[in-house]
C-alpha cells in the first residue's frame, strides 16, 4: 500500500500545531543557534579587542592561506580578511549542530508526546500505516529544524556582512556553504530524526531515548574540534563526501526503520 | 437476526511462556451491546487490543464487519472499529475540534469538518469545540474521546472502562450515549469493572479469566450456576434462608415446615446478584 500523504500530513499538521503551542520543545533549538552563532563572532570580533590587535597580527590563524587550495573562494582575500573569512568557514560547520538538536528536541517530544498523553493506542486503530506513522513523525520536526538551520545560516551571513572586513561574507557564500546548509544540513537533519524517532520508540525511558540520539552530536564535535585544531581543512569536497556518508547513514536507519517497527512493538514501547 | 459484526473465534493470545487470553470465542450482533467483565489481568486488554488490531492473536481469527481479518484486510477493518481507551489520551495542547479533525482525515473521510460537526453534535460537545482538550473535566474528556471514536461513525465500537473514574452524572451521560449505539444498529463491546454498569447497559455479559467463563444475558447470568436460595417469613415474624439445589424442591420443604406445624407467612425466591454470579465465576471471596 502506498504512503497517503493525507494521512501523513493530517498527523504532521497535528505536530505543528502542539509544537507551536510547546515552547519547552523549541527552547533547546533556539538556544543552539544562539550557540552555534555566538563562537565564530566572539573569535573574529571579540578576541582582537582584548587582545588589542588583529587576527592577522596575533598569528593564530596562518594556516588560512594553506586553506586556499582546499576552499577557492578564500583566493580573492589577504591579510586580515582571509584569515576573517577562514575562521568563518571553521566555524559554519558548527552550525549542524543547530538541525540535530533541534531534530532530537522536537522529534523526541513528537514521540513522548504520544506516550504521555496516552494518545498513542487511538491513533493506532486509525487506518495509519507504520510508515506513514513514521513519516509523520519525521515531516514537522525536519521542516521546522531544517528552517531552523536556514535562519541560522542567513544570521549568520548577515553578522558576517555587518562585522567582517568587505570582502569576507562573499568568500563565506560560496559553494562551501550552500554544499554544507544546502546538503549536507538536510541530509544530517533526517538522519538525527530517524534515529531520534528509532530510539524513542524502542527506549522504555525517554531520558535514556534522547541520551543515546545526543551520540549523533560527538562525530560532528569531532570534525569541528580537529579541523579548528588545524588537522585539515573541509572543503565543498569534503562535505561532499560526507554528504554521500549521510545519505548512506540515512538508508540504513531507513531500512531499520522499516525492518524494526511493528504496530505492537510501537504500542507496547510507546507507553 | 441481527448480523455479527463482531466475531473472535478461538482467540489465543500469549506473551512468551503467559497466556493472555485462551480459546476466546464471542460475537456482536448489529445493535447489540456486549460487557466484558473480569478481574485485572483477566486478558480483557489484550482481547480488545486483538479485536482493535493493535495485537496479533497467536491463535484464533476475528471478523470485523463480516471480513477476516489478516496482513491485507487490517487497514479496512480498523476503518470499521472505533476504540474508546481507558484513558482518553487527547492531544491536549489542542483543542477539541482539532484532536478530532486530525482524526476525521486520519480516516480518510471526505467531508472532515462535517464529520466533526455531527459527531460534536452526537456527544452534546458542540458548544465545547473549541476548548482545549486539557482545560475539560475528567467526563467531557471521556466524551470528547468517545467523539473520536464516532467521528467515523464505524459499526463496531470497542470501549474499554468507558466510565472509570467519572463522577454519577457524567458517568450517566456516557452511559446513555453508549445505550444510544444500540438504535444506531451498532456493534458495543464494553470492557468494564462496574458490575451494576454491566447489568443496566448489557444485552449480554461476557464473564473473562483467561478463558470465557460465561457469556450470557445478565437474567440469564443470575439464573445461572449451582443452587438457589428461598427466604421464608413466619406467622411469629421470624425469617429463614433456606439454600436448595432446585427450586422445584420448594414445595416439599414448605410441605415439610407446614407439617411440622410452622405457620408460613410468605416464601420468596432470592435472586441472585450478578455479582453473586461473578463471584462464583472467577473464584474470588466474596
Amino acid at each position: 500500500m502506498n504512503p497517503s500523504w493525507q494521512r501523513i500530513t493530517a498527523l504532521a499538521r497535528k505536530d505543528a500545531g502542539e509544537l507551536a503551542r510547546n515552547p519547552g520543545a523549541i527552547l533547546p533549538a533556539l538556544a543552539m543557534v544562539l550557540g552555534a552563532l555566538f563562537p565564530p563572532f566572539l573569535v573574529v570580533v571579540g578576541a582582537p579587542m582584548i587582545a588589542g590587535r588583529t587576527l592577522e597580527e596575533s598569528g593564530e590563524f596562518a594556516g588560512a592561506v594553506d586553506a586556499i587550495p582546499v576552499i577557492p573562494e578564500l583566493a580573492a582575500l589577504s591579510g586580515n580578511a582571509l584569515i576573517q573569512a577562514f575562521v568563518f568557514h571553521q566555524f559554519s560547520l558548527l552550525l549542524l549542530l543547530v538541525p540535530v538538536v533541534a531534530a532530537m528536541s522536537l522529534a523526541t517530544h513528537a514521540v513522548i508526546g504520544e506516550k504521555t498523553s496516552k494518545a498513542l493506542e487511538p491513533l493506532l486503530v486509525t487506518p495509519i500505516s507504520t510508515v506513514e506513522l513514521l513519516m509523520a513523525k519525521t515531516l514537522t520536526p525536519f521542516v521546522f529544524a531544517l528552517a531552523l538551520t536556514w535562519l541560522a545560516a542567513v544570521l549568520y551571513l548577515i553578522g558576517i556582512g555587518v562585522v567582517a572586513e568587505p570582502g569576507v561574507w562573499q568568500a563565506v557564500l560560496g559553494a562551501r556553504t550552500a554544499i554544507l546548509f544546502g546538503l549536507l544540513g538536510p541530509l544530517v537533519t533526517l538522519a538525527a530524526l530517524q534515529l531520534s524517532v528509532i530510539v524513542s520508540s524502542r527506549a522504555t525511558d525517554p531520558r535514556s531515548a534522547q541520551q543515546l540520539t545526543s551520540l549523533l552530536i560527538v562525530p560532528i564535535t569531532i570534525v569541528f574540534v580537529a579541523q579548528l585544531m588545524g588537522a585539515f581543512v573541509i572543503g565543498p569536497a569534503a562535505l561532499l563526501l560526507g554528504a554521500v556518508g549521510c545519505v548512506a547513514l540515512n538508508a540504513i536507519l531507513l531500512w531499520i526503520g522499516v525492518v524494526t517497527f511493528e504496530r505492537e512493538t510501537i504500542l507496547t514501547r510507546w507507553r | 437476526m441481527a448480523a455479527d459484526l463482531l466475531v473472535a473465534d478461538r482467540l489465543t493470545r500469549r506473551f512468551a511462556d503467559r497466556v493472555a487470553v485462551r480459546d476466546l470465542s464471542l460475537s456482536v450482533a448489529s445493535g447489540e451491546i456486549v460487557a466484558l467483565l473480569g478481574p485485572n489481568g483477566a486478558g480483557k486488554t489484550t482481547t480488545m487490543r486483538m479485536l482493535a488490531g493493535l495485537v496479533l492473536p497467536t491463535a484464533g481469527r476475528i471478523t470485523i464487519n463480516r471480513v477476516e481479518v489478516t496482513g491485507a484486510t487490517a487497514g479496512a477493518a480498523r476503518r470499521a472499529i472505533g476504540l474508546l481507551t481507558e484513558a482518553p489520551g487527547l492531544w491536549e495542547r489542542l483543542t477539541v475540534r482539532a484532536n478530532l479533525l486530525t482524526y476525521a482525515r486520519l480516516q480518510g473521510l471526505a467531508d472532515p469538518g462535517g464529520a466533526v460537526e455531527r459527531v460534536l453534535e452526537q456527544v452534546d460537545l458542540a458548544d465545547r469545540a473549541h476548548d482545549l482538550a486539557g482545560k475539560l473535566s475528567k467526563g467531557l474528556k471521556q466524551r470528547a474521546a468517545l467523539a473520536r471514536a464516532l467521528v467515523h461513525q464505524p459499526p463496531v465500537l470497542l470501549l474499554d472502562e468507558p466510565t472509570s473514574g467519572l463522577d454519577p452524572a457524567s458517568a450517566r451521560h456516557v452511559r446513555d450515549l453508549i445505550a444510544g449505539f444500540r438504535q444506531d444498529g451498532r456493534a458495543v463491546l464494553v470492557s468494564t469493572h462496574n458490575l451494576g454498569e454491566a447489568e443496566a447497559l448489557a444485552d449480554r455479559i461476557a464473564i473473562l479469566k483467561t478463558e470465557l467463563l460465561a457469556l450470557d444475558s445478565p437474567p440469564a447470568l443470575r439464573g445461572a450456576g449451582e443452587g438457589a436460595t428461598v427466604s421464608i417469613t413466619f406467622e411469629d415474624g421470624t425469617t429463614q434462608a433456606v439454600a436448595v439445589t432446585d427450586l422445584a424442591d420448594v414445595p416439599a420443604i414448605v410441605e415439610r415446615l407446614v407439617h411440622e406445624g410452622r405457620r408460613i407467612i410468605s416464601v420468596v425466591p432470592q435472586r441472585r446478584s450478578l455479582e453473586d454470579v461473578y463471584l462464583q465465576l472467577v473464584g474470588a471471596e466474596p
